[in-house]
């Protein structure tokens, strides 16, 4: 077969007398790769060489043993296998082709934002069949008593407390269906789930409802660890050594899908800011090591100073939503206008949106390089958002706990909870769905109602103003902090509203719509180049975070507060996780329970902890060991390549002194190139001669 | 007009799919993109495993028409003696390296090759400014300044050239490439 190699073979036989030295060492070359067990398809060679290399290894007409022969035909039923799931996999996958165009015109750091919403759409969906899979499909199959208001037994209550509005039949209804008081007495909230008392041998509701959602939380954190983890290996927590943070730009910097010639030279334009920007900070790095103390301390003073101001902001606007809550609470029952039912979800968004524009004001106000402007920022209004969150939700519960319990309710009469109105879950469960729905039409509203007026106003007027002002700019982190944070409002109300992960998906299906429209359509893409691991890694983080804001009070709720004596699955329980123990006292045999408690006792958790610490001991020393063998293993490489040049040059001193041609030595630059590449990549060793800097060492 | 119907036998698929990373769907796509730029004469199945296209041809592909590197890629991958012109099964090497089940070893690799513009095996300072030439386009603003340009390419040395030779071979690019998880994401392009 007339292979490219054979030609390859015929040239190298034409040079001079370093030939006989190539042809021992491609021999060789050839001899290594056939012995190797890589696969051929990652080889890198062409078609025409791995076919040689396939031929090579296994010689047609060789009998192949039986065990290979039965090898090779798994193999190809598992590749066809592969394909048909390929396929199928094709029809499932959702929004790939919205993806790929997204790709190709923006790279791959906007896309990832996508593929974070698709993600997370996926993430609700499973939490939902989770959730019906074990408490709503059981519920219906041991024909449980229909879902209804609470029981008002002891209590003589009037028929209905709210005055009745003059407003025709179709706007109440859509007005309840808003609040959630229409859907109040169905499966979406807390109070109208109920079951009749424990029996160990049916299947226990109460058990699945209360585990569905710290299931789901679980699984979730450490799908969202292992991910971070991942990532975490090139991140900045590594010493500079490990980290050739400029190389890597240039070298993965290019997104090879991008197919329009207007994305590539936005690319091109943001990629050369990034280097100047790097460049700048360098410049900027070296300055300041030279600066004074008293300078420094000045630096560090009024770095100090700025986050300090930006915390007492953070805390003002925190108290001011904790203020409309309460506010909003305490006069829930008495109108029924907009303003005030929608109050405390409108604080949250003002907040939520003004934050950022004054910490980026304040944060310019000071000259740091833009790298640390925009973490700063970033980092501010992560805690902005997610201490908010934290705080509505908090202010809800003092509401809801201090009025729950007591047996004089005269307190709590102006507040709207009395006993024929206990249901303090179903509340706060109706108030996180107006969060939910809010924040959807808020997304809607800005889409539809800001972007798109502005990019019609920039394109058809003509003005200083509007050329100045220009289209929105497509942010990824503000874009992604919205969407965490409406996840986190989904895992607050796992407990209280267990099917509101099904609404949030649903609100994220349309959002994918709406943005992709705003990103093609109205925006123009961020001159920052915003890498898609560094994006990843963030959006990780974030998630990480919203998890735990949202797992806290919840873990809190159902082991120490008491639920609502007339409503929902936990009323003649102290607290919702005593369910845990009775379960087991019905279900287990004693030896079953004893080794549960002990798994509960400290005289487990001790040892575990001690253990965990000498393990983490271990794992520090060994990385620092390992941190010392590097730097030991580079200088000898350093070394051994000044060692190699220096004989070399020996040599080649020697070869011309005993009056031999130039033919022996480092070849001529013209012979090389003249040889194609394709075969024996590493071939001839690293390292032209023709690069004489070497020899000053370093710089 | 050749024959109309172009289905490769299932051999030479099978073939295909044991030396590439593509799967079946993507080589029957990839043999309709190819035979569309060949010329109509040349389009039945004999014909089109042995033509080659030249360059100027594949440049016309939008996936690679706005790709700064497009005639290193096509250089790269063509296997012809002046290194013009792609036959069919360089075509199929070429979409293999960047598909999606591709080893981030092979697709360092091409990388590697891809940026060395002089073809000698290493990235040297002048492969470096072609590069970052590249990267940051032709337009006034936004290429960098001499000073600039000197700073990059010594900073670039300086974090990867591990052996201190001036020059960044293989194994030094690769252990660059293996810190960064954006790589193997970027490195792609789908027919």
């Amino acid at each position: 077969m007339a292979s490219f190699l054979l030609r390859q073979r015929s040239t190298q036989s034409d040079l001079e007398p370093p030939e006989s030295l190539g042809e021992v060492l491609w021999e060789e070359e050839v001899e290594r790769i056939c012995s190797t067990k890589v696969a051929l398809q990652a080889l890198p060679y062409a078609m025409m060489d791995k076919r040689l290399i396939r031929h090579l290894r296994e010689p047609d007409g060789v009998k192949t043993s039986f065990w290979e022969q039965w090898k090779k035909k798994w193999q190809r039923v598992h590749q066809q296998f592969l394909d048909v799931s390929h396929r199928l996999m094709g029809i499932f996958g959702l929004w790939k082709t919205d993806l790929y165009e997204i790709g190709g015109l923006f790279g791959t750091g906007i896309q990832s934002y996508f593929t974070f919403l698709r993600f997370l759409m996926v993430l609700n969906l499973l939490t939902f069949l989770l959730t019906s899979s074990l408490v709503l499909l059981p519920l219906a199959w041991l024909h449980s008593p229909e879902p209804g208001p609470a029981l008002n037994t002891s209590y003589h209550c009037p028929t209905s407390r709210e005055p009745q509005p003059d407003l025709s039949r179709i706007h109440l209804h859509l007005w309840d269906v808003f609040t959630g008081r229409a859907l109040s007495n169905t499966y979406l909230f807390y109070g109208s789930y109920r079951m009749g008392p424990e029996s160990d041998s049916q299947y226990s509701v109460r058990l699945a409802y209360l585990l569905s959602p710290l299931t789901c939380l679980l699984l979730c954190f450490c799908g969202t660890v292992r991910r971070m983890v991942k990532g975490l290996l090139h991140k900045r927590l590594l010493s500079r050594d490990y980290r050739p943070r400029l190389s890597s730009k240039v070298f993965v910097s290019w997104d090879f899908c991008i197919r329009s010639r207007e994305a590539a030279t936005i690319k091109q334009h943001s990629i050369s800011n990034e280097f100047k920007i790097e460049l700048q900070e360098e410049q900027r790095t070296l300055q300041m090591q030279q600066q004074t103390r008293k300078q420094r301390a000045r630096q560090l003073l009024s770095y100090v100073g700025l986050n300090m101001i930006i915390g007492l902001l953070v805390v003002g606007g925190i108290s001011a939503i904790y203020w409309a809550t309460k506010f909003s609470q305490n006069y829930k029952d008495e109108s029924l206008s907009l303003l005030l039912q929608y109050m405390s979800p409108g604080v949250i968004s003002l907040v939520n949106n003004l934050g950022p524009l004054l910490f980026g004001f304040l944060v310019q106000l000071e000259n740091y390089p833009p790298n640390t402007e925009i973490n700063l920022t970033l980092f501010w209004c992560v805690v902005l958002k997610l201490s908010s969150l934290g705080m509505f939700l908090f202010s809800l519960r003092q509401q809801a706990v201090l009025c729950s319990g007591r047996s004089d309710h005269s307190s709590c009469e102006p507040h709207g909870y009395n006993q024929c109105d206990q249901c303090w879950e179903n509340s706060v469960g109706q108030e996180l769905y107006k969060l939910s729905i809010f924040d959807f039409f808020l997304m809607l509203a800005f889409a539809f109602l800001i972007t798109l007026p502005r990019r019609l106003l920039v394109d058809h007027l003509s003005g200083q103003f509007w050329v100045w002002l220009g289209r929105e700019e497509f942010l990824v982190p503000k874009n992604v902090l919205d969407i965490v944070a409406g996840q986190t409002i989904t895992w607050m109300g796992l407990f209280y509203c267990p099917l509101l992960p099904l609404l949030t998906s649903i609100f994220i299906f349309f959002t994918f719509y709406v943005k992709k429209y705003t990103l093609l359509r109205n925006c123009r893409p961020s001159p920052r180049l915003f890498q898609a691991s560094s994006a990843t890694f963030f959006f990780q983080l974030v998630l990480l975070l919203g998890l735990l804001v949202a797992s806290v009070p919840l873990l809190y709720v159902i082991s120490s507060i008491p639920s609502s004596v007339n409503c929902g699955l936990f009323s003649n329980y102290s607290a919702p996780w005593q369910v845990v123990p009775e379960a087991m006292a019905l279900r287990l045999s004693p030896s079953a329970q004893k080794v549960f408690y002990y798994f509960g006792s400290n005289t487990f958790w001790y040892p575990i902890l001690i253990l965990l610490s000498l393990t983490l001991t271990v794992c520090l020393s060994q990385s620092g060991a390992n941190k010392r063998a590097i730097k030991g293993l580079r200088r000898q490489l350093l070394w051994q390549v000044r060692e190699k040049w220096h004989l070399v040059e020996d040599l080649s001193r020697l070869l011309q002194e005993s009056g031999g041609s130039d033919s022996w030595g480092p070849e001529s630059p013209s012979s090389r190139s003249s040889r194609p590449r394709s075969f024996c990549p590493g071939f001839p060793c690293p390292g032209s001669p023709r690069s004489r800097s070497f020899m000053d060492p370093g710089k | 007009m050749g024959s109309s119907t172009s289905h490769l036998s299932k051999e030479l698929l099978t073939e295909y799919q044991e030396l590439t990373f593509l799967t079946k769907q993507e080589i029957l796509l990839a043999h309709k993109r190819f035979s569309d730029l060949l010329p109509q004469e040349s389009r039945n199945m004999e014909d089109s495993l042995r033509v080659r296209v030249s360059t100027e041809q594949i440049l016309t592909l939008p996936e690679l028409k706005a790709n700064p590197f497009r005639e290193r890629i096509c250089r790269v991958f063509s296997t012809a003696p002046e290194r013009d012109s792609l036959s069919f099964e360089d075509f199929l090497d070429l979409f293999s390296v960047f598909s999606d089940a591709a080893t981030p070893e092979i697709k360092s690799h091409y990388a590697f090759r891809i940026f060395d513009f002089d073809d000698d095996g290493t990235l040297n300072k002048e492969d470096l400014k072609q590069l970052v030439n590249c990267l940051t386009g032709e337009g006034q603003d936004t290429q960098l300044s001499t000073t600039e340009m000197k700073q990059l390419i010594e900073n670039i040395l300086e974090e990867s050239d591990i052996d201190r030779d001036g020059t960044i071979n293989l194994s030094e690019f690769q252990h660059v490439i293996s810190r960064s998880p954006d790589f193997t994401s970027s490195f792609k392009i789908v027919l």
